[in-house]
């Protein structure tokens, strides 16, 4: 497989194109060509669809997408080309069977198809959410991490230090994202989870220099850091020095792939053909040990919309028939805790991704950018769905997500934000309010009783 | 051929983001004597605002919204001198000055906005991502913009969008312009957090906060 350093020395040396033409010239007029070519078609009637062929479709068109357009390099103005052979290779030689974490807590990454009995990798947490106080990072991941469902962290963003805002590229970003893996560690540890994987390590860093600074402090090689590209087929040296730290230390990469619906990609049918044209891409380019794509809306800020939900279980049906490298589906919310809402959404997209081949991260309730509008509920809700669809059929997961988009589809535009995390568990113990916990106890009944789903109880609520 | 038929060709040529098509029927129209005012008038504006409508239906994304602003700039290269020459000028809302504040390289949202607001009507300068707060205030200045934009991503580059409030401020400028923010971590509260004059969460509130603006500027 082609290395690292050979992908940069191409960011550095390959033609040279500005962004507009990248845009409009080449990676816009390519997703339009391979979508029709390819005859890839949405269907707003099943968002999970249950077509093999669609599938298999969807990766043909994201291969010659990869292969025809490459990625571009904002830093040097210029686009990183591979040969066909090149993606092949990436494909035939990438990473699986990848063991997280350690000790207790060591566990190989599933590598799952479409309607696979083998339970999914469940990543809880927040998802980078942003919390504002230290004592709110200690307190959920401790309650992430009691979840025994729960396979990996990911950890929230802490937004201040010592009442200073956290901004990006300043010392204040180094100290956040130094305290945010102090604390979350101690967090584990408390929780009797010591050496469970962190997969987002550096949540409150953005850069490089931040990423090296949660290495120094507590980043270890079972676990991951979250690095992915800037826009559609796009990265800078900024995420390529994170790639060439990762390597160096020996941590792994979750490779984020955040396609926007409505953006570059088009529609449903280029976001899913994109979202599969990462694959190859990821591996390559990102060092991924992982893919993790988050298909969002454009407008709606979520992954829990009808089209995104098709374009997420369409591509991983198609990376999970045809690609060895798993991929773990990270999401996102428009309602916020203690609302109904927020459940049914999570239930929604990571049941399309779980019977699709894929596993899950809990990324943040309400849009993941309220602050503190995160709990231990959802992930922990999220991950007792996801076992209880192991081995479902797509028709039958259709059946439900069509359920329950009719339950919340319509408030998406004007979702309930719920509660702050303080607002609604006791921090010092991390336990949920008498209402909090009523509520989740009642939505899970609903899954019982109109859908027909028999959810474990894994949390420590029971 | 009439002149109906002409602005026709004109609209669907920038419905179709098609410039060459698009510049091909300004000079047809030209040599059949519409005026340039009439060109833009008729089929150019009349087929941008199209786009922006089916854009806020979801009927088309970005790319059909940025190859319409295209070829819209395609045809005022070939109408703007032949304006000039006439002593006329097209209709301008106003003028926007936007960007991603410093630290933040996410481009799409912004992009969005700016694209819109092309559509709309507003001429816009795109600073790009990763703008330091100077930067804004002298492209604002330079430029003598209405609005300035600032768009953050990230919990941690919205305080940059207070930066730049403190920028206009210390510079004795913050009364000139019109400064809205956006991006997904910001919201309502924040704006007034930190001085500006509005926060809107879609590209669609930017076009209506951005026309609100310019209309009470001229009043």
């Amino acid at each position: 497989m082609l290395s690292f350093l050979k992908v940069v020395e191409r960011a550095a040396t390959g033609p040279v194109c500005s962004e507009h033409d990248f845009d409009l010239g080449i990676l816009v007029p390519n997703i339009r060509k391979v979508v029709k070519k390819y005859d890839i078609k949405y269907d707003a009637g099943n968002p999970v669809p249950d077509d093999d062929g669609l599938a298999d479709r969807v990766w043909a068109a994201g291969l010659e997408l990869a292969t025809e357009t490459g990625v571009w390099c904002r830093t040097t103005e210029r686009r990183i080309l591979f040969t066909r052979e090149e993606i092949q290779g990436a494909l035939a030689f990438g990473p699986r069977g990848v063991v997280f974490g350690a000790g207790l807590d060591a566990k190989a990454m599933p590598r799952r198809k479409p309607e696979d009995s083998t339970p999914p990798w469940c990543s809880v947490g927040a998802g980078g959410g942003p919390v504002s106080t230290e004592a709110n990072v200690l307190s959920l991941v401790k309650a992430y991490a009691e979840n025994h469902l729960g396979d990996s962290i990911t950890t929230p963003s802490l937004t201040n230090v010592d009442g200073q805002l956290v901004t990006a590229g300043s010392p204040f970003e180094i100290e956040g994202a130094i305290r945010t893996m102090v604390l979350s560690r101690e967090a584990l540890r408390r929780a009797g989870r010591a050496d469970m994987p962190i997969v987002n390590a550096v949540a409150t860093a953005v850069s490089a220099a931040g990423h090296i600074a949660g290495h120094r402090y507590g980043i270890r090689k079972g676990d991951a850091l979250e690095i992915g590209t800037t826009a559609e087929l796009k990265v800078d040296f900024d995420s390529l020095n994170k790639i060439a730290l990762s390597l160096s230390e020996g941590s792994l990469v979750y490779a984020e792939n955040g396609v926007i619906l409505g953006g570059l990609a088009g529609g449903p049918a280029g976001t899913a053909v994109v979202t599969a044209a990462y694959n190859p891409i990821d591996i390559l380019v990102l060092r991924g040990a992982v893919q993790h794509p988050f298909p969002t809306h454009f407008d709606l800020g979520t992954t829990s919309t009808r089209d995104t939900i098709w374009a997420r279980a369409v591509a991983n049906q198609a990376v999970s028939r045809n690609s060895l490298l798993p991929v773990v589906n990270i999401g996102y919310t428009c309602a916020g805790p203690t609302t109904k809402m927020v459940l049914y959404e999570f239930a929604a997209w990571v049941i399309a991704c779980v019977v699709s081949g894929g596993s899950f991260e809990v990324g943040g309730s309400a849009h993941g950018t309220a602050i503190d509008h995160t709990s231990p509920i959802e992930p922990l809700f999220a991950s007792e769905v996801a076992h209880a669809v192991v081995g479902m059929g797509r028709k039958e997961a259709n059946r439900i997500v069509t359920g329950l988009l009719a339950k919340y589809e319509k408030n998406l535009a004007d979702p309930p934000l719920g509660k702050r995390y303080q607002d609604c568990f006791d921090v010092a113990s991390g336990t949920p309010s008498k209402e909090f916990l009523a509520l989740y106890r009642e939505v899970k009944g609903e899954m019982s009783s109109e859908f027909g789903l028999r959810l474990p109880n894994a949390g420590p609520y029971c | 051929m009439d002149t109906a038929t002409i602005s026709d060709r004109l609209r669907e040529g920038i419905i179709s983001g098609d410039s060459v098509e698009v510049v091909a029927a300004v000079n047809a129209a030209l040599e059949h004597g519409m005026t340039p005012l009439e060109v833009i008038q008729g089929g150019l504006q009349s087929g941008m605002t199209e786009v922006g409508e089916r854009f806020s239906r979801y009927e088309v994304y970005l790319p059909e919204m940025m190859m319409a602003a295209d070829a819209f700039e395609q045809a005022m290269k070939v109408l703007d001198p032949k304006l000039a020459a006439a002593g006329e000028e097209r209709e301008k809302l106003g003028r926007v000055v936007l960007g991603a504040v410093q630290g933040d390289i996410h481009n799409l949202g912004k992009n969005i906005v700016a694209t819109m607001l092309k559509v709309r009507g507003f001429e816009v300068f795109d600073l790009g991502v990763d703008v330091p707060a100077s930067v804004f205030v002298d492209k604002a200045q330079e430029l003598g913009a209405n609005v300035i934009g600032l768009s953050a991503l990230m919990t941690t580059t919205m305080p940059q969008q207070k930066t730049v409030i403190e920028h206009l401020k210390a510079r004795g400028v913050r009364g000139k312009y019109f400064v809205m923010i956006g991006g997904g971590c910001t919201n309502a509260d924040w704006a007034k957090e930190i001085g500006a004059d509005a926060y809107g969460q879609s590209a669609g509130d930017a076009v209506t906060l951005a026309l609100d603006a310019v209309k009470k500027q001229v009043s």
